[in-house]
């Protein structure tokens, strides 16, 4: 029961696979329904024994991997659709490019790579189910039986319902990320935007690098008010979005936007307007799927676990220093230095105190900084997916080039590595604290 | 010899007891202008509505053109009547709130896609390029009518079918009417069915039929 209440909505996304391969290559309807459901099967095997092969995230990865490939190409698919509907009109080579992609190659490429990509997707829903063999045989008889089902159900669609091979693509992809996104670890959305968000924050701190423009002290605050909506999560959010719906659209400017057919030499008016009409009414047609496809997408985000990041952001443990001012933590003590995650800690010293955190990146090298940087005001730092973040401008920094200096990098603490742990001084953590922090507050508001 | 346009074998329709047509055998020819008279309730209406697919016959079998009306769905008899029959009324149904383009433009709507500068064209081949944007109610009834055969004609129909045209019209805009029909028919070579009481607008066919309580009692050629 379990199983079959998990697999609904991923069967559903691939029926609607199939109906749109079935009915865009309308010719090879029966090559395009066997090459699908083969490549569901393979698809799902072939992930179920990765599952099984690879630990951790990998047989994700390679997954993910494999439909953001789809979105790329979906990508592309709609520029050229775009581009074509711009001709002027249908040429002879527009005409060949029409009969490639409705033969039976494109048919059965189009079908198995779709059914690979649904069946992979499918069969993430069974990570540590052991009888892989089992398992394998029922998703590819689900796949089998709704081919079936589709291909009967396409019967009694109209005619006049067309799947154009830009719709094709759109459809295909919604469905895909529709199907993956309910899946966490193989959600794209969420990683699209974090992505859109570091790449706005570099941006910006680049611009404003490679311009010598020393943002804090040159710009006021209210010009940051205006500057920093480029650092605030929405950028990721809307910058994702922009992405995602990116080719749907472009997809339905062009068929919106189709040149009909001349009709101009037609002498009798009654029958060029009604040739005028049906391709008015075919166009319409032909841009159900695409809007269909758009709200799928729509769904796709919905489903999505955006935002997906949950910051590791552990409570600072309060240090304090031997009689000769160090501050000793163990590798392997309440903590465990060397897990790759962010540890923080609390020094107190004279009525002033200082936060730092101890890190140990992929490179394997300890790195001891201040939970604060170098331009922002000291609200620290979080960490996630392969980066730490600044609480106060939501910059990514890679955790690759944390412990160097420089920019929203956290400013790197000299520190050694003895025998029975870390060893910090305190009076330069606290100096270094202290300098750190009045930099940042000069001007109102405290760094940008 | 032209093909036949219209063939009917055995046509009746009834309406709960009463029959308003009565087995019906007729053929008319492509291009041929038909003339059908008869008394009040003689079935003359009834005969143009289930030629025109407005009704369907209880029993019998009618072919119009290539299609059999009786095998048609309603979606197909809509296409029928949109591509294949134009139908001018004696009360002209013509929409009041709409200029008289416009109203010849909402058929083209109907058809296919509206197309202006067609419909001012259509307009003033029936003399009423200068009268384009005037509503029906500022137009007098001759001048109605021919809105009403530029709207029947637009869509370049096979069939054109008359109620009682020229009913609601004096005798000068009876001839305007009459032979602006039989100008558009020689340039157009649509097929005519016109109902009439009025012998002298009969005369205008190649052909008359008489009906008499639904069933066809007699048929002349006219001179």
């Amino acid at each position: 029961m379990v199983l079959a209440y998990k697999l609904i909505p991923h069967l559903l996304a691939w029926a609607g696979i199939m109906l749109v391969l079935v009915r865009g290559f309308a010719g090879r309807r029966k090559f395009a329904a066997i090459a699908g459901s083969i490549g569901f099967a393979a698809g799902a095997a072939g992930t179920l024994v990765l599952l099984q092969t690879l630990k951790g995230d990998t047989p994700f990865a390679v997954i993910k991997i494999l439909l953001g490939g789809g979105f790329l190409f979906f990508l592309v698919i709609s520029v050229v659709a775009l581009y074509r509907s711009s001709e002027r009109s249908a040429s002879a080579p527009a005409g060949r490019r029409e009969r490639l992609a409705n033969s039976g190659i494109c048919a059965v490429s189009a079908a198995s790579v779709s059914g690979i990509a649904a069946g992979a997707v499918c069969a993430c829903c069974f990570t540590g189910f052991q009888n892989i063999f089992a398992l394998s045989l029922f998703l590819a008889a689900a796949a089998a039986i709704m081919a079936i089902l589709i291909l009967v159900m396409e019967n009694l669609l109209p005619k006049a319902f067309v799947v154009s091979p830009s719709g094709l693509a759109a459809a295909v992809s919604a469905l895909l990320l529709f199907s993956s996104s309910s899946l966490p670890r193989l959600d794209l959305f969420a990683p699209l935007t974090m992505k859109v968000m570091k790449f706005t924050h570099d941006f910006v701190h680049q611009f404003f690098e490679s311009m010598l423009i020393p943002d804090h002290m040159f710009f006021t605050s209210a010009t940051w008010n205006f500057i920093g909506l480029l650092f605030g999560n929405g950028v990721g959010f809307w910058g994702g979005l922009f992405i995602w719906f990116a080719p749907m659209v472009l997809v339905i400017a062009a068929l919106a936007f189709e040149q009909i057919p001349p009709v101009a030499h037609i002498r009798q008016g009654a029958q060029r307007r009604k040739l005028m009409a049906a391709a008015v009414r075919a166009r319409r047609l032909r841009l159900i799927v695409p809007m269909c496809a758009a709200i799928i997408s729509g769904g796709a985000v919905y489903e999505s676990n955006f935002p997906s990041v949950e910051y590791w952001d552990p409570k600072p443990l309060i240090v304090s220093a031997n009689p000769a001012g160090e501050i000793i933590i163990p590798r392997k003590g309440e903590v465990d230095l060397e897990d790759g995650n962010l540890h923080k800690f609390l020094y107190k010293q004279g009525g002033k105190e200082a936060r730092f955190f101890i890190l140990m990146p992929p490179s394997g090298e300890l790195t001891v900084d201040l939970d604060a940087c170098a331009i922002c005001k000291p609200d620290g730092y979080g960490q996630a997916e392969g980066t730490v973040i600044c609480y106060y401008c939501k910059t990514l920094i890679p955790l690759e080039t944390v412990g160097k200096p420089g920019g929203c990098n956290p400013v790197p603490m000299p520190f050694t590595v003895k025998g029975d742990g870390v060893h910090i001084d305190g009076v330069s953590l606290i100096n270094t604290w202290s300098s750190t922090v009045q930099s940042t507050a000069r001007i109102k508001g405290g760094g940008k | 010899m032209a093909a036949n346009i219209i063939e009917t074998g055995g046509l009746t329709r009834s309406y709960g007891d009463i029959c308003a047509l009565k087995p019906l055998d007729l053929l008319v020819a492509e291009g041929e202008w038909l003339s059908v008279m008869g008394h009040s309730g003689s079935g003359k209406s009834t005969l143009l509505n289930i030629m025109g697919g407005l009704d369907r016959p209880s029993a019998g079998s009618l072919r119009v053109g290539t299609e059999d009306l009786l095998a048609l769905t309603e979606d197909g008899l809509a296409r029928f009547r949109r591509e294949y029959v134009g139908i001018i009324f004696q009360q002209h149904h013509l929409v009041p709130y709409l200029s008289a383009v416009e109203n010849v433009m909402l058929a083209q709507y109907f058809h296919s896609v509206p197309d202006e500068a067609e419909a001012r064209s259509a307009l003033e081949r029936v003399g009423l390029g200068h009268r384009l944007q005037n509503r029906p109610g500022e137009l007098s009834g001759g001048e109605q009518q021919r809105v009403c055969i530029a709207r029947a004609i637009i869509n370049s129909p096979k069939l054109l079918l008359g109620d009682e045209p020229t009913g609601n019209l004096d005798h000068k805009s009876t001839l305007m009417v009459m032979e602006l029909l039989k100008e558009l028919r020689a340039e157009e070579r649509f097929t005519v069915i016109m109902v009439t009481h009025n012998q002298e607008v009969a005369a205008w066919g190649d052909r008359t039929i008489y009906l008499d309580d639904g069933v066809l009692v007699r048929e002349e050629r006219n001179k």
